[in-house]
C-alpha cells in the first residue's frame, strides 16, 4: 500500500517536473524575445539593471501590489536601478514584441541590456530583489 | 471587434476554483481515490448548474473576507468560464467512469488532462475551454455568442484596459 503511493508520489513529481519544464522553456523563449527587442526601447543602455515592467490603467494588482513593490524597490536600489513603465494599452505593439501575455509582468534585464528574468503575474519585492542580485 | 456588454468577473474565484480541481486530483491519483477525482466532477457540474466556480465557495466564505487572496475583477465573459468549466465536468465525468469500470490509464490520463489544463489557466493566464468556446463562437452556433474582449486574445486573461 505504502509503496504503491510512493510510486504514485513519484509519477506525480515527474509529470509536475515535465510541467514545470514546460513552463521553463515557455520564458526562456519569452526571454529570447525580450532580447531581441531591447533595442525597441533604449537606443543606448542605461548600464544598471532594468524592470521593464508592463501594465495597464485598469490592472488591480498592478495598483495593488505591483506599483507599490516597484516604488519601495526603486526606493531601496535608489540610482543603481531603472524601471520601465510601459502601459500595454497605448503600447500594444511593444506588448506583443515582448510576447507579453497578460499584466502585470515584469522583465529584469542585466546592465549589459540581456534580459534574465521575465515574472508573468505578480512578483513581490523579496522576489525582485533576489532575482536583482543575482544580476 | 463587435460591440459588447461585459461583465464584472473575479477571476481570484476562477483562480482558487482551478487551484483546488489540481490540488484535489493530484492528490486523488497520489492516494488513488476515484471517489476524490469524482467529488470533484460533482462539484464542478453543480457549478456548472449554478453557473458559478465549483469551489468559488471556498474564496467566497474563506480567501476574500480573511484577506487571504485579493479580488482580481476584470471586465470579462462569464459564459466561456462556464462552458470550460463545464468541459473540465465532462472529462472528470469520464476520467471517474474510466476508474471505476477498471481503465485506470484512461482514468488518470483524464484527471491529469484536467490537471494540465487547471494548471495552464492558473498560472499561464489561458483558458482552454475559453478559446474553445469563441472558436465556436466563430460559427455562429447557439449558444456561443460571446467575442472575446477587445484586443484580447481568445481564452487570453483580459488585460484590463483591453475593456475601458
Amino acid at each position: 500500500m505504502n509503496s504503491e503511493i510512493l510510486i504514485r508520489l513519484v509519477a506525480a513529481l515527474g509529470i509536475i517536473g515535465l510541467g514545470l519544464f514546460a513552463y521553463w522553456c515557455v520564458n526562456q523563449r519569452l526571454l529570447l524575445r525580450a532580447q531581441n527587442n531591447v533595442l525597441s526601447l533604449f537606443s543606448k543602455l542605461p548600464n544598471k539593471p532594468v524592470i521593464v515592467y508592463f501594465t495597464t490603467p485598469d490592472c488591480v494588482p498592478c495598483k495593488t501590489v505591483q506599483r507599490p513593490a516597484l516604488r519601495q524597490l526603486s526606493g531601496l536600489m535608489g540610482d543603481k536601478l531603472e524601471v520601465v513603465e510601459i502601459d500595454a494599452a497605448k503600447r500594444p505593439d511593444l506588448a506583443k514584441q515582448w510576447g507579453v501575455m497578460s499584466v502585470p509582468t515584469t522583465f529584469l534585464l542585466d546592465a549589459r541590456g540581456a534580459a534574465r528574468y521575465v515574472n508573468n503575474g505578480v512578483a513581490r519585492v523579496e522576489k525582485l530583489m533576489e532575482q536583482l542580485q543575482t544580476l | 471587434m463587435t460591440s459588447q456588454t461585459l461583465q464584472k468577473v473575479d477571476h481570484s474565484a476562477l483562480k482558487t476554483n482551478q487551484i483546488i480541481i489540481i490540488s484535489l486530483n493530484i492528490l486523488a491519483f497520489i492516494l488513488n481515490l476515484p471517489v476524490l477525482a469524482a467529488f470533484v466532477a460533482l462539484v464542478m457540474g453543480i457549478g456548472s448548474v449554478l453557473k458559478v466556480p465549483g469551489f468559488g465557495i471556498v474564496y467566497k466564505n474563506l480567501l476574500k473576507p480573511r484577506g487571504w487572496m485579493k479580488p482580481d475583477v476584470l471586465n470579462d465573459n462569464p459564459e466561456p468560464h462556464r462552458f470550460a468549466q463545464f468541459l473540465g465536468f465532462l472529462f472528470m465525468t469520464g476520467g471517474s467512469a474510466a476508474l471505476y469500470v477498471g481503465a485506470s490509464t484512461l482514468g488518470w490520463g483524464l484527471v491529469w488532462l484536467v490537471v494540465a489544463l487547471a494548471a495552464l489557466n492558473a498560472f499561464g493566464g489561458f483558458c482552454v475551454g475559453c478559446a474553445v468556446y469563441y472558436w465556436l463562437a466563430r460559427f455562429n452556433l447557439r449558444g456561443f455568442e460571446k467575442q472575446p474582449p477587445a484586443g484580447t486574445f481568445p481564452g487570453m486573461k483580459p488585460k484590463a484596459s483591453a475593456n475601458v
